[in-house]
């Protein structure tokens, strides 16, 4: 059992505190904000100011929960700081809006095929999914719309549309943000997410740029702000997945989504692996 | 748009938290923004005319954020500094009734500013008529300074408010048309505030011409 907690504090774990500051993965400077959203500085410069002024006495990031602490607001109800009702409306008033938006473009879409189309009468591939009808429910398009959110959130996004505008795309090699409005199920939208930011990994910076003192998520923050259809997430803190490590992530997490929200378990588990992958 | 920074009336902030203005304004991403909100909070809180017009500066802030990496850091720690003023705003009111006017003005005027997708902020709603609500009750339509705050505000947010939750309006002009006429030793000053406001609102928040001539001209006796 490896709780970490306050008191027990050595200096070994002291050492790794400072490391955890300033990212508690090896790949944390790949996220472009921290999970209180504040911006990573790409320069270093202000990067100590910026970490000290947030730093408690313990200089864990705030949102870093053990049994002993408060921790932080459970996702899973309703956020009752202003800061995040205001947040979550936003994100309410943009999926209505992307919705509309949508709506308009399948209407244009479907009148340019059916003036095209020949009496064959047979459907594209592209047409049945369109066909189904589209995702409506608010709740699930808001869940979606924050896993895009934490996948387009990172430099590896930011570097990538930078690099490769949208007409260049080319399917196949080139990651597309799976697209919120068709109907899938669960399993089959959490999997296009995973594959998504998989893909996206591409991109992540060269791991020499690293930053200290910078905000950071750590991986342990991402329990934390995620739902549990977010858990998938969590693996994609590890480097260059080989198949055989991918695999045996997809087996545990998919263990895991079905449970309720309530994350204690998630959490120690997924607490371990950056220890152990850190200590290694 | 360059808005000199006089626009925001900082010059009543210390030389040190000025230039933090002025660079948050200007580069947001290169400050520390939960210090830049509680600075102007803080400020707003005391100072009578800063708190007047402090919406503006937030704005452009919250504004520069979002345009130079779409961040709402600012914005976080703004809202979420004002719910724990307006949490113990009764002992506030209690402590100082300049800090609780200060404060009440404050709030609106960030509700007047800060908009979603140009719309007002849902979470204010409510906090903002709670407020307002207790500058109807009997013992603050007593003082001045809190009437004079409750209808300078609904001068200015009064038709958002009421398009945001029209039945604690009414509630609110019930409160407000009971002290006018039933509220023994209101000060006729208050009692003429009160009747201008319920004039306002009865005329669509607007003031008809003769309303206006009424109430703001002078009379030559």
């Amino acid at each position: 059992m490896s709780y970490r907690t306050k008191g027990s504090r050595g200096d070994a774990s002291n050492l790794e505190n400072q490391h955890r500051s300033s990212g508690s993965s090896r790949w944390s400077h790949c996220r472009k904000r921290g999970v209180d959203g504040t911006l990573r500085a790409n320069s270093d410069e202000d990067g100590d100011n910026r970490g000290k002024g947030h730093a408690r006495s313990d200089s864990r990031h705030s949102s870093f929960t053990t049994p002993e602490s408060t921790g932080p607001v459970s996702r899973c109800a309703r956020r009752s700081d202003w800061g995040s009702q205001v947040e979550d409306e936003e994100m309410r008033r943009d999926v209505h809006r992307d919705m509309q938006r949508y709506r308009r473009r399948i209407l244009a879409a479907d009148g340019a095929q059916r003036e095209r189309k020949t009496s064959s009468g047979s459907s594209g591939s592209c047409d049945s999914r369109e066909s189904d009808g589209m995702e409506t429910d608010e709740a699930m398009l808001l869940r979606r719309q924050k896993q895009i959110n934490y996948g387009k959130n990172t430099l590896a996004y930011d570097r990538y549309i930078k690099e490769v505008p949208k007409h260049m795309r080319q399917p196949g090699i080139h990651p597309k943000t799976p697209n919120k409005f068709r109907k899938y199920s669960r399993r089959s939208w959490d999997q296009q997410i995973k594959l998504w930011k998989v893909k996206l990994h591409a991109w992540d910076p060269p791991a020499g740029a690293r930053q200290e003192g910078a905000q950071e998520t750590s991986l342990n923050d991402d329990i934390e702000e995620l739902d549990l259809g977010d858990v998938m997430d969590i693996e994609f803190d590890f480097p260059a997945l080989t198949e055989s490590q991918n695999t045996s992530l997809c087996t545990h997490s998919s263990s895991v989504q079905d449970q309720d929200c309530g994350g204690t378990p998630v959490k120690v588990q997924k607490t371990e692996l950056p220890e152990e992958a850190d200590m290694a | 748009m360059e808005n000199s920074s006089d626009d925001y009336r900082i010059q009543s902030f210390d030389p040190d938290s000025q230039i933090l203005l002025k660079t948050a304004l200007k580069d947001p991403s290169s400050v520390n923004l939960e210090v830049v909100s509680n600075i102007i909070v803080d400020q707003s809180l005391k100072d009578a005319a800063f708190c007047k017009e402090s919406g503006r500066i937030c704005y452009t802030i919250v504004q520069a954020e979002a345009n130079q990496n779409g961040g709402n850091v600012f914005r976080k720690h703004l809202l979420n500094r004002l719910q724990q003023e307006f949490n113990p705003r009764e002992e506030t009111r209690t402590r100082s009734l300049q800090e609780w006017v200060c404060f009440v003005t404050f709030i609106c005027n960030i509700f007047d500013y800060l908009k979603v997708n140009n719309m007002p902020m849902v979470a204010l709603v409510h906090p903002v008529y709670d407020c307002l609500m207790r500058l109807a009750q009997p013992d603050a339509l007593m003082n001045e300074e809190e009437v004079d705050c409750l209808v300078l505000q609904l001068h200015r947010i009064g038709e958002q408010l009421e398009k945001a939750n029209s039945q604690r309006m009414d509630e609110l002009f019930f409160l407000l048309r009971d002290g006018f006429l039933l509220q023994d030793g209101l000060a006729s000053m208050a009692r003429l505030l009160l009747l201008e406001i319920l004039e306002f609102r009865a005329g669509g928040w607007v003031l008809s011409n003769t309303a206006h001539k009424y109430y703001y001209s002078e009379i030559a006796d």
